[in-house]
């Protein structure tokens, strides 16, 4: 097994952020995105236990922040009933936008009927492209009377984690299906900046942080037969035409796989060929499928003890 | 009546009354209502999947008139000219709509910004009829405005819905079944309750 790598996100400036990247290299690490913004840049990437305070002093010559980022390498679901301006921009996005400091790469995804009590449903579709994520995080409302009785139907058919966000303080166990519930992040009509709305925001980022923690551990016991980062690694090498791919994260990693912005028919031949080590190729160790997200590929590991190999 | 003296939003639970609340004010200052609305009674009942709200205008606005925001004075005389200068700018699409209308394109002509002069046949007759002529009814978008608060106030799936504006007596009521007459009723009801005083 590879060193234990540990996820942490460096914001700094652009100038010389390349020695960054060549040290994560030279240490074995990954990094899984890097978003420019004029003169600053931010690196999510993943290092190697060991080397830790290797990336943290250089961090420091360049006056640049580093800091543990326990959701990187995660992709979230944000469900939100509808796309409606009841339910969206405010506290959905704020929500998605938290989850991403933290390093989670996140969808918002809002349903075609989700709205009310009675009429709220989802679609299979939607469904699927839900069950693709690591976790769906639902962002309901005010009322403690339609979070605890009519919307958890939504969840039906939901086979990933969930989480809640809702403006009433609940119980977890309130709420039927819910695997976490998070209060006081309901339906509001401005956007959350007071300290306490920014203060359930970084509180609901730590108990995905948790969830997350526990899928590894899960994931840990029957580990898979190769990491996502890797993976990640060999297509960025082996598949130049990603460098050309302007969505934002072309390569998004999951818990148990990754998301490849490239069109399935056209790609997903190279993708399963992919030679990873000594004649093992990539379809040898993971499923490739047809991604309900626009036309990319989704890779989904398989365990060890499924293949047999650990790479 | 003050804006907004009343402000009452009622649930079995009093918390998620004051999260309403909340949500009620941010709509109402976002649309700039807050100045129209003297009396506001919302009672939300998610067990029935009803929203119902009263609402009681401070008095009706007065209509716009060309007077209120610009000076007309005669400008060239030799070419039979009204000069009209902007005071606010906010109401020139509705103002040139209006002497388009009434004497055609081509002698409304705009200098800059704030001055319109218009080719008349007469210009003491009609210097008095452009000062009077009424622009702008605050009423009309009042109603569109209020309708649209209270379907961005309401929960979403409700959406069978009620609503009546008579004078300054505005009544919504909403809901995701079959509206019952009981519920406008007690619209009537929520209505007669803030009234007075």
């Amino acid at each position: 097994m590879a060193a234990v790598l540990e996820p942490y996100i460096y914001e700094g400036g652009i100038h010389r952020h390349t020695l960054i990247l060549e040290l994560l290299e030279d240490l074995g690490g990954y990094l899984i995105q890097k978003t420019p913004a004029a003169t600053e840049v931010t690196l999510v990437m993943l290092v190697p236990r060991d080397d830790v305070h290797l990336i943290e002093q250089l961090a420091k010559d360049l006056l640049g922040k580093i800091s543990k980022a326990a959701l990187t390498g995660t992709e979230i679901a944000v469900v939100s009933p509808t796309l409606a301006s009841h339910h969206l921009p405010h506290s959905a996005c704020d929500i998605a936008e938290f989850l991403r400091r933290g390093g989670a790469n996140t969808t918002m995804i809002g349903l075609a009927r989700g709205m009310g009590r009675r009429v709220a449903l989802s679609a299979d579709y939607e469904r699927r492209l839900i069950n693709e994520h690591d976790i769906a995080l639902f962002s309901f409302g005010t009322f403690q009377d339609c979070i605890i009785n009519k919307k958890p139907k939504l969840f039906e058919g939901i086979k990933i984690p969930i989480v809640v966000t809702g403006g009433p303080d609940l119980k977890t166990e309130e709420i039927p299906g819910a695997d976490m519930y998070i209060g006081n992040i309901g339906r509001v009509a401005h956007r959350l900046r007071h300290s306490d709305e920014l203060g359930g925001l970084d509180l609901m980022s730590e108990k995905v942080g948790i969830i997350v923690e526990k899928m590894r551990e899960d994931i840990a016991r029957d580990p898979l037969a190769v990491l996502p980062a890797r993976v990640m690694k060999e297509v960025q090498e082996q598949i130049p035409e990603i460098e050309s791919v302007y969505t934002p994260a072309p390569l998004t990693l999951q818990l148990d796989g990754l998301r490849i912005k490239l069109p399935y028919p056209d790609f997903h031949k190279r993708v399963e060929d992919m030679e990873l080590q000594d004649n093992i190729r990539l379809k040898d160790v993971a499923t490739i499928s047809l991604s309900k997200m626009k036309n990319y590929i989704l890779v989904k590991v398989k365990r060890r003890s499924e293949v047999g190999i650990e790479i | 009546m003050e804006p907004l003296e009343i402000f009452k939003v009622k649930t079995k639970i009093p918390e998620e009354a004051e999260a309403y609340r909340s949500i009620l004010s941010d709509v109402i200052s976002d649309l700039g209502v807050a100045n129209s609305i003297g009396r506001i009674y919302v009672i939300i009942t998610p067990e029935d999947s009803l929203f119902q709200m009263a609402v009681i205008l401070r008095g009706s606005p007065p209509l716009i008139k060309t007077s209120d925001f610009a000076d007309v004075s005669v400008g060239a005389v030799i070419r039979n000219e009204i000069q009209i200068v902007l005071r606010d700018e906010k109401y020139l699409p509705d103002l040139l709509e209006k002497l388009w209308a009434k004497y055609g394109r081509g002698k409304v002509i705009q200098r800059d910004r704030k001055t319109i002069d218009v080719v008349v046949e007469n210009i003491d007759a009609e210097i008095g009829s452009i000062k009077e002529m009424p622009i702008f009814d605050p009423k009309r978008t009042l109603l569109s405005k209020l309708v649209e608060m209270a379907i961005r106030g309401a929960p979403e799936g409700f959406r069978v819905r009620y609503h009546s504006l008579n004078g300054n007596e505005f009544i919504f009521v909403a809901s995701e079944d079959a509206m019952k007459p009981e519920w406008v009723q007690q619209g009537h009801q929520m209505l007669e309750s803030i009234k007075g005083g």
